[in-house]
């Protein structure tokens, strides 16, 4: 069981997560629609796990992967991208992402893979 | 020749024979005395640890062994039967769910397309995607030791799971290789535009496990909206019904039974 920051740009995919999450016994504390928001949110909330979006406006995923690493070096954030966006994923691996998760996803992997990074 | 302990079904009865396998056949002994070249088998099927060997023939040849010998025998089918076959690298399986595998490596082996599925080939294993369970096939880029490289990723489900492999080799074997599979699967394309926007979402929602109650709350929609999309998802075969839940109200006599029972 986490503590969840949810951040995606599209409100469906927010709330697909959050479901998926949540029927995993997981409590969600916060969403965020881009960068900047997730940043912002993660410090106020500290949260146990973060699932983060790639591609957001405003400030992107990795850009806000660096904010929140640089704020909490132990942060535990999972990517989520799109198929064919595997560049951006080894980046954020590099830049201390945890886990990622490609769209379209399904509903047991999603919670294995969180599951495994929150017990990292 | 390499001699394999195997049941072999032979007048509706599995016989317990040894075979014989080289490169260009296989030799069954008494009571079937039988003898397959290689090369005139055009399908090989897997299910479970029971292989079904189709020739040119419509033979069509069910033994089962150990997977030991099940290896050696795929191998050598696949290597020498009938089939679109090239030399290629492969990834399989790369993603599940959506989730990348974690050890998934690439190897070094042989796609071969026969009949009815896509045999990745290796020294250490053999894969088979069945072609009626590819759900997607893409060419796209992908890093490989620090290169980007075209590859062809292809998306199939096993045991309700979405497993994505992906393979590499040349550009122009791989536009063959994409082309081809493309063609053979055809039947199950789905084009853009056929789908509305709230359609599409539902599917998606299905995709990722959700259930009829939770997709009516996720996209606020009422359930006669969302049983005629599934109407329309089912006309276009991307969905099959698995249950029908009903609605109830209570009778008389089950009003009755409700009040008496939360009388102390």
């Amino acid at each position: 069981m986490g503590r969840i920051l949810v951040v995606d740009d599209t409100m469906f995919m927010r709330t697909l997560l959050k479901n998926i999450l949540f029927s995993g016994s997981h409590d969600i504390v916060g969403e965020a629609e881009n960068g900047e928001d997730a940043v912002e949110k993660y410090k106020a909330l500290k949260p146990d796990l973060v699932t983060m979006d790639v591609v957001m406006p405003k400030m992107n995923g990795i850009e806000a992967l660096k904010a929140i690493m640089a704020a909490d070096p132990n942060a535990k954030i999972v990517m989520c991208t799109a198929v064919g966006q595997e560049q951006m994923v080894k980046l954020a691996i590099k830049t201390g992402a945890k886990g990622y998760i490609v769209k379209p996803f399904q509903a047991p992997k999603v919670l294995e893979e969180v599951n495994n990074v929150l017990s990292s | 020749m390499t001699q394999l302990p195997v049941k072999l079904e032979h007048g509706g009865e599995w016989v317990s024979l040894k075979i014989d396998l080289d490169e260009e056949k296989i030799v069954i002994p008494e009571p079937v005395s039988a003898e397959i070249k290689i090369k005139a088998i055009d399908d090989l099927e897997e299910k479970k640890n029971i292989l079904i060997i189709s020739t040119k023939k419509s033979e069509t040849i069910k033994l089962a062994s150990v997977p030991k010998v099940l290896q050696l025998l795929k191998r050598a089918i696949i290597m020498g039967c009938t089939a679109y076959r090239l030399t290629a690298y492969f990834m399989s399986p790369a993603i599940r769910g959506g989730v990348m595998v974690k050890d998934a490596k690439w190897e070094k082996g042989a796609i071969a397309v026969l009949k009815t599925g896509i045999w990745f080939v290796s020294k250490e294993k053999q894969i088979c995607i069945p072609l009626d369970e590819v759900s997607g096939i893409e060419l796209t880029k992908r890093e490989v030791q620090g290169r980007e490289n075209e590859v062809v990723q292809i998306s199939h489900i096993e045991n309700e799971e979405v497993i994505t492999s992906f393979v590499l080799c040349p550009l122009t074997t791989l536009q063959i290789l994409f082309n081809y599979l493309k063609d053979t699967t055809k039947d199950l394309d789905v084009l853009s535009g056929e789908l509305d926007d709230m359609s599409a979402q539902v599917a998606m929602l299905v995709y990722s496990g959700m259930d009829t109650h939770a997709i009516e709350n996720m996209i606020s929609i009422s359930n006669k909206k969302i049983e005629s999309i599934y109407d329309k998802l089912i006309e276009k075969g991307l969905v099959e019904v698995v249950m029908t839940r009903r609605e109830v109200k209570l009778t008389t006599k089950g009003v009755r039974f409700v009040n008496e029972s939360v009388k102390t």
